[in-house]
């Protein structure tokens, strides 16, 4: 039961640009404590869904709701402080930063330390930097990244820059985790340790959500699958049953299922 | 693993970040040494050509921190330093009170009126903000000669309350203005590494992945205006204290353009010494070029031309210079 109410639900969102229905009235459930894939080709309406889940768009129809409560109306980073969290499927790092700093953005939201602690050299300001810089260089660890820690991006391959995206995700232990192509223009060692990493992220109260069109990695971690097609889902169940409906052969997986 | 000839000077380096001490922090740190030990050299109209130098410096580094971390350009400057220069001319003229007094009204109007600004502004970016800052500037002479009761209309204030009395006035002029540029380069080497400044990059570079991550970019926006506005301020309380007079001609558009064009031939550093090569060319250039007459907008012209260019091509020599070592 209590699986059920920490979910994140959607219920009729409808989403247009200009007259052009980008997602048509979709209901989707996503659970805490199971890995959640989103598939459907490319234009399908993947992305701004989770923008319509994160605030960053605004439906123009139907309710959000996470673990009971309303989202309708919040803004993004109101809904980032509930722990909503996403990465961005182009990636979207800071130039100026290190690869810590991008990272120690992802925790943030859980700081406060005021103004004074800027520019004073005040024991709170240091205490809350030595914090959030120590768990930024644990998600960096996690995924394999600690010797990347003090390079800027500009000076790491793509595949790389990919990972840091994820860890700026999950360092904040976010309650909801939204991933947007995270297996993109990584090659296949780092996809299996990216899986290996997201299943022992995997816990009763997360909601995890992968967008991705690498077959092998949703089919393997995820416990249920929605099938975005036109904005519309055309299925949604277990590997298994996704995998055998008939329309989702047709439309996306098409000769990968021989 | 005893002998690695070929990493040793890697090492050193390391060993200097790990005493907190980067190969640029020591040249701040020697630049501000001599400017405290300069004024034993050199005389006086020197010693006040270099506080209103510092003082240039403290604007350029406001116009630059806008930029670095809001990603806009302003050209309405001058209005937050004449709130700074004002705060500090009135408060000494009518009430007696001292730089002491003055320069914390200074930084708060600054800041407030920053914010102000930034508010109602908020939804506006690139030449759209820049004009609207113009506006400021333009309006800044017509409102301090409008309110001349308080401010001296247009032949403005003298400054003379001393901050220690007893101390030569020409020295305090001088090193009160040293004392607040070093503090303005400290504060924001503080704010690159903390966490609002970290929030700050990542809103100028990617709004929407900082909204996701809870920061707003409305408040991305008006912190940095604060901020900017703040220092501007300070700026202006330092070239009324360091310069003797505030007067309506020291804060027209052209003061705002000049300010950006210091920014832009420091590279839109926040260092001392960057900092000091902005304020300098506000300060000392026209200083030198005064000489030779009615060529001085030319040779200006080319001064700031070189410097561009300069800045243009650095980048590109250090590359080659290295891609030369890396060779070898
Ligand atoms: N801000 C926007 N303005 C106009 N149209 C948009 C906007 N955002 C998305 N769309 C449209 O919505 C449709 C779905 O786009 P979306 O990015 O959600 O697809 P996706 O499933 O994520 O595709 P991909 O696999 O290529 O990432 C596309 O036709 C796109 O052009
Ligand atoms: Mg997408």
């Amino acid at each position: 039961m209590d699986v059920v109410t920490n979910a994140l639900k959607g219920e009729g969102i409808a989403l247009s640009f200009g007259g052009i229905e980008v997602l048509k009235g979709l209901d989707v459930e996503f659970r805490a404590g199971e890995i959640t894939g989103l598939i459907g080709p490319n234009g399908a309406g993947k992305t701004s869904l989770f923008n319509c889940l994160t605030g960053a768009y605004a439906p123009q129809k139907g309710t959000i709701t996470y673990a009971g409560q309303s989202l309708d109306g919040l803004p993004p980073a109101a809904r980032a402080s509930r722990g909503i969290v996403r990465s961005f499927q182009h990636v979207a790092l800071s130039p100026d930063l290190t690869v810590l700093e991008n990272v120690m953005i992802g925790v943030a939201r859980n700081h406060h330390a005021g103004w004074q602690h800027v520019f004073l050299p005040t024991r709170r300001g240091r205490e809350e930097m030595a914090r959030m810089r120590a768990d930024a260089e644990q998600a960096l660890a996690e995924l394999g990244l600690a010797g990347a820690a003090d390079k800027l991006p500009a000076e790491l391959p793509p595949g790389m820059l990919r990972l840091v995206e994820i860890a700026r995700a999950i360092v904040g232990r976010p309650q909801v985790l939204l991933l947007d192509e995270p297996a993109a223009g990584l090659n296949n060692a780092e996809t299996r340790d990216l899986m290996r990493s997201l299943k022992s992220l995997c816990s009763p109260d997360l909601v995890m959500v992968v967008v991705e069109h690498d077959m092998d990695l949703v089919m393997s971690i995820c416990d249920r699958i929605y099938v975005l097609n036109f904005g519309a889902f055309v299925a949604c169940g277990t590997p298994q049953q996704v995998r055998q409906d008939e329309d989702v052969v047709r439309i996306y997986l098409g000769s990968d299922d021989d | 693993m005893s002998d690695h000839p070929v990493t040793l000077g890697r090492f050193d380096a390391e060993e200097a970040r790990l005493a907190g001490l980067k190969p640029a922090d020591l040249l701040s740190l020697g630049l501000a040494a001599a400017l405290i030990l300069l004024p034993l050299l050199v005389g006086g109209s020197w010693i006040f050509a270099l506080g209103v130098c510092f003082a240039n410096s403290i604007g350029v580094l406001a116009v630059s921190v806008l930029v670095r971390y809001g990603g806009e350009v302003s050209i309405g400057h001058s209005f937050f330093a004449a709130v700074g220069a004002y705060s500090v001319a009135v408060l000494d003229t009518r009430f007696g009170l001292s730089l002491l007094a003055s320069l914390p009204l200074a930084l708060a109007l600054g800041v407030v009126s920053g914010v102000a600004f930034a508010w109602p502004s908020r939804k506006l970016s690139g030449i759209y903000l820049a004009v609207s800052t113009m506006a400021l500037a333009l309006a800044v002479p017509e409102l301090i000669n409008n309110a001349d009761g308080l401010t001296g209309g247009y032949e403005g204030l003298y400054v003379s309350q001393p901050v220690i009395p007893g101390i030569a006035m020409s020295l305090q002029r001088y090193y009160a203005a040293l004392i607040v540029l070093v503090a303005v380069v400290y504060g924001l080497a503080r704010l690159r590494h903390s966490r609002q400044g970290l929030q700050l990059l990542l809103a100028k570079a990617h709004p929407a992945a900082a909204d996701a991550f809870g920061t707003r970019r409305v408040w991305a926006r008006v912190a940095v205006m604060g901020i900017s506005g703040g220092i501007a301020a300070l700026c202006g309380a330092m070239l009324g204290f360091a310069g003797s007079t505030v007067s309506p001609s020291g804060f027209t558009l052209w003061s705002s353009i000049f300010l950006l064009v210091g920014s832009v031939v420091s590279f839109y550093g926040l260092s001392l010494p960057r900092a000091l090569v902005g304020g300098a060319f506000l300060t000392l250039v026209p200083q030198f070029l005064s000489a030779s007459g009615a060529w001085i907008p030319v040779l200006y012209g080319l001064a700031l031309l070189g410097m561009i260019l300069l800045g243009h091509y650095l980048p590109r020599l250090r590359a080659m210079i290295a891609d030369r070592k890396g060779g070898v």
